[in-house]
């Protein structure tokens, strides 16, 4: 069944291959040292260690911001990886993204570490100049400054994707698949990968260039503090970046699952207009849902809170109806051999489809009064974060170094994925739990009768932390083997 | 409240699993049957009316419960790190309409009952008042936490107000 040999794009003749293998390196590398520091937080809330709440919440901002951004840089690899099998991309390219993203991560992490910055990754004005003396303007101006390069980087290496894909497939509507999907001709169909990038760097490019606003309009709050911002207006344009950006990590990711499952079940992923129309209508809920991370902000107009839970609710049903569907019919009596990446892939896409479920929930107004910004919500997206985007690239990362031969899963293997699984699972479910006992997120010191539950999940994060490392032992391993 | 939610999601949540495992851990058995894009279809139709049934059912009448004539009013006034307010007394079964704002920051307002359940919370924000309405029917010794991330004290930032019967 392996197609390994069948598909002439392997592995070994992706050009890209050697940078993608070391971006995954890195990104596995960073995903561990911050699961570290979450560990850390959860046993402080369940008062297991002594932790200086100044420092909690600088593991906070790290965690969060080192998360985000290893996502993004996950699935940035994972998208260029694949789209090179359809286009002719320039490496100089990848290589300026990634330098940009490496000088971001260094200004990030001094503004973190050196200049005691701890206003978390969503940095919202006008907390970055106001921290109450627990930092200075420099270093939340270099903590911004940091993202800043990042989406410079973002905005190159999607520029060149718009580029490659408009030449070959006559503009970005005909790599979105709109030609088709309105009455064009089946001709120059794009394949799924090219369907995604074209939609991911539409969306995620506006995003970004709402992020780019914000930051700007902090940057010179912090020089000059005359310089007044709306709060509400920046408090819209904050969320709307960071829900985009983050969900464009998913996004980018699952191209690993379009372009290897085939690879073990014989059966393409196709182009289908229903496909076409699924993504086409992720580019617009993507952008339209941020509204329900403002549902307790009445002064907002009352449409777009309604717009935000309906939109919620509406943006699972390309995901569950058609992602999760199309995975579970290609793969059904497919005669699939498990092995580790192609399991790690499944319970991404899996995971995301769950994950969604306490999203929607949490995006319904009524709901929302009771679970918003309380551990509910780190409880839904670890879901389809821990169980979603990093198990896609761990997925992709242990397949990029998989033996020609068909592996099965070894014993070892099988035992770190169920206790990445499980150990996951548990930990994802007390969050949930904790946000039903009334629990609020960012809180350094828990009162005693929350304790329990993050002590338990300590106990289910250090599964967690195992497992991956586990996960990057191997790979590593797996690189120097075939080096 | 937050039970019932707890357990819908997790039913949900668990049967949309176990629908998806039954077809991705079948995969020695038969391939899907030509009736699976019906299913599909069906599927995808059956959730759109789900969808809005849901949105009509929950959205007709609007969630922000909006102040009757004889509310009293509360103002409160939230800074890096406290909470300020008009009164520490509040009588039982009065509905009160909270009015929000801050002198500094983004913070969040959350009400918790003597249980320590979060009964109601709205956002507190500089240059904007938010107004939230709650009837406590529960007597006894509330607080007020802080529900939007502030800086370094903001687990901190915690107040007390009284839900007393009047005996008048
Ligand atoms: C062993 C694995 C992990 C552990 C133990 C962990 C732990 C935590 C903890 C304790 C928090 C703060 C919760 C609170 O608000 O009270 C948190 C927040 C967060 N985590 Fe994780 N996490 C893990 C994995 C991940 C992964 C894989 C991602 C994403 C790829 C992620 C992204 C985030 C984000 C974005 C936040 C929000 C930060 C903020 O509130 O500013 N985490 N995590
Ligand atoms: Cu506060
Ligand atoms: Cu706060």
């Amino acid at each position: 069944m392996s197609a390994t040999d069948s598909n002439p794009l392997m592995a070994p003749t992706n050009p890209h291959a050697g940078i993608i293998k070391s971006t995954m390196l890195l990104g596995g590398v960073v995903f561990l040292l911050m699961m570290i520091f979450g560990l850390i937080m959860r046993a402080a809330q369940g008062g297991l260690l002594e932790l200086d709440p100044t420092l909690f919440y600088l593991l906070l901002t790290a965690h969060g911001a080192g998360m985000v951004g290893s996502a993004a840089l996950s699935g940035a690899a994972i998208l260029w990886y694949f789209c090179a099998r359809h286009l002719d991309l320039r490496g100089g390219i990848y290589l300026a993204f990634l330098g940009l993203f490496l000088l971001g991560v260094v200004l990030i992490l001094g503004a973190i570490f050196v200049g005691q910055y701890g206003g978390a990754w969503t940095f919202l004005f006008p907390l970055p100049a106001i921290s109450g003396g627990a930092w200075e303007a420099g270093a939340a101006v270099t903590f911004i400054l940091g993202y800043l390069f990042i989406g410079v980087g973002f905005l190159l290496y999607y520029l060149e994707l718009g580029l490659k894909i408009s030449a070959k497939y006559r503009g970005l509507f005909g790599g979105l698949g709109w030609r088709y999907l309105f009455g064009g001709s089946d001709e120059n169909l794009p394949p799924p990968t090219i369907v995604a990038a074209s939609s991911v760097l539409v969306f995620n490019t506006i995003g970004i260039v709402f992020g780019a606003a914000v930051i700007a309009a902090n940057i010179v709050n912090l020089l000059f503090p005359d310089f007044v911002v709306n709060p509400l207006f920046a408090k819209n344009a904050t969320y709307f970046f960071g829900h985009v950006f983050i969900n464009a990590t998913i996004y980018m990711a699952v191209v690993a699952v379009y372009e290897l499952l085939p690879d073990y079940t014989g059966r393409p992923w196709k182009t289908t207009k229903l496909f076409i129309g699924a993504w086409a209508a992720v580019v617009i809920f993507v952008q339209a849902v941020y509204f329900h991370h403002l549902l307790q902000d009445v002064n907002m107009p009352a449409w777009t809170l309604a717009l935000g839970q309906i939109i919620s609710y509406a943006s699972g049903v390309p995901l569950i109806g058609v992602t999760v569907f199309s995975l579970a019919i290609y793969i059904k009596g497919s005669g699939l051999k498990w092995d580790l990446p192609i399991s790690l892939l499944v319970m991404g896409t899996v995971g995301w489809g769950i994950g969604s479920i306490p999203a929607i929930i949490d995006g319904m107004l009524a709901v929302n009064k009771l679970m918003h910004n309380t551990q509910w919500v780190p409880g839904h997206f670890h879901i389809y974060l821990l169980l979603g985007e990093v198990a896609m690239a761990f997925g992709f990362s242990v397949w990029l170094v998989k033996g020609k031969s068909q592996e099965v899963m070894s014993g070892l293997d099988k035992l770190v994925f169920r206790a990445y699984m499980l150990g996951g699972a548990g930990f994802v479910l007390i969050f949930l739990w904790s946000g039903a006992s009334s629990i609020p997120r960012r809180w350094a010191v828990h009162y005693e009768a929350w304790q329990l539950q993050s002590q338990l999940a300590s106990a289910f994060a250090l599964v967690v932390v195992l497992a991956t490392t586990a996960l990057v032992v191997r790979y590593a391993l797996g690189l120097l083997r075939k080096a | 409240m937050q039970t019932t939610i707890l357990l819908i999601t997790l039913v949900l949540m668990a049967a949309t699993l176990a629908l998806i495992l039954r077809a991705v851990l079948a995969t020695d058995g038969p391939p899907p049957s030509d009736t699976a894009p019906k299913t599909r279809i069906r599927l995808l139709w059956t959730l759109v009316v789900f969808g809005v049934v849901l949105s009509v059912a929950t959205l007709r009448e609007w969630p922000h419960t909006s102040a009757g004539s004889d509310s009293m009013v509360v103002n409160i006034t939230s800074g890096q790190w406290w909470w300020e307010t008009d009164t520490t007394e509040i009588p039982l079964g009065q509905q009160v309409e909270f009015h929000v704002t801050s002198d500094d920051v983004n913070h969040g307002l959350g009400i918790y009952d003597p249980d320590m359940r979060l009964v109601v919370q709205v956002q507190a924000m500089p240059t904007y008042t938010n107004k939230v309405v709650h009837t406590f029917d529960q007597p006894g010794t509330y607080q007020i936490l802080c529900m939007e991330f502030c800086g370094i004290a903001h687990h901190d930032m915690a107040y007390e107000f009284d839900v007393v019967e009047e005996n008048s």
